[in-house]
């Protein structure tokens, strides 16, 4: 069931990095959703979505402080996750970046994902930005037509809010 | 597309005279020294960009013509593009997850509010 609005955007204006935007509304008090973001036990149920498991290895929420965990898709093959926290502003903002962010190294691309959070009456505003590094290509991607794929407007309309 | 090739697909796009090669190239195949042509550059320094781009499998060169025109591959691109894809869908049904588990958290374990009156210290469960 989706009761939320989901929406990313590469933003082309940045030439280095690219950007993904998502947007949602939570039919929740913003303080519920930050302790859904910050908790060892809430985040271990939703992170990967249905199927997935998590085990939290650490998960000390401050700035420079680090979130180490294993997630498991229902593959069942483990992964290794290593953040580092790198602003911490309950309940309105939370960013965190790969510990390999700004080194170079094999691997998934590095990235650092910042979250807001803003209370809108009962609901909260979920706004996310995860920047990617060596994701310089964007440009050339676009002036090869690709912006089709890499730009997904997913207009996804918050039904639960609409039924309150 | 294994982690280690989309990071050398990725480091290779890194440089600025690269992507503007690739972007000459998607235009259409064009030799070294057409390449070479707009930039205040060696054609040894040219061809070093050229086989950053071959090795990470972003153009390819002719074996039979003399002058090897440069050909764009475009598999690796489209590679990037679905891993970004990827990472969208991953918080897509993180995020899904999370809305339905914050409706049992407001079943299972109200705060004090107008439309959950009831308090429970019960744990939450999922």
């Amino acid at each position: 069931m989706k009761s939320d609005t989901g929406k990313m955007v590469i933003e082309a204006e940045r030439a280095d990095e690219a950007t993904i935007i998502m947007t949602r509304m939570f039919d929740a008090p913003i303080e519920k959703v930050w302790e859904c973001f910050t908790r060892p036990e809430h985040v271990a149920v939703w992170f990967g979505g249905v199927g997935f498991t998590n085990r939290i290895q650490e998960m000390d929420v401050r700035p420079g402080g680090k979130w180490r965990q294993v997630m498991i898709p229902p593959s069942g093959q483990e992964y290794q996750l290593d953040f580092v926290y790198v602003e911490v502003k309950k309940p309105t903002r939370l960013v965190w970046q790969t510990s390999d962010f700004g080194h170079r190294k094999a691997g998934p691309p590095a990235n650092r994902t910042e979250v807001t959070l803003a209370a809108q009456g009962d609901k909260t505003r979920w706004r996310m930005v995860a920047t990617f590094q060596s994701l310089a290509e964007r440009d050339f991607a676009k002036s090869m037509g690709y912006t089709n794929t890499l730009t997904q407007g997913c207009e996804k309309f918050n039904e639960l809010v609409k039924t309150l | 597309m294994p982690p280690d090739q989309l990071s050398q697909t990725l480091s290779a796009l890194a440089d600025p005279t690269r992507r503007s090669i690739l972007a000459r190239l998607s235009i259409g195949d064009a030799t070294v020294s057409e390449l070479a042509e707009p930039y205040d550059m060696s054609l040894a320094a040219v061809s070093k960009h050229l086989k950053v781009l071959e090795g990470a499998g972003l153009i390819s060169r002719s074996r039979e013509s003399q002058w090897r025109p440069c050909h764009l591959e475009a598999e690796p691109l489209a590679a990037v593009s679905e891993w970004l894809e990827d990472y969208r869908r991953f918080w897509d049904r993180s995020l899904d997850s999370l809305a339905d588990y914050l409706k049992t958290m407001k079943t299972t374990n109200p705060k004090p509010s107008r439309r959950s009156p009831k308090s429970s210290s019960r744990k939450l469960k999922k």
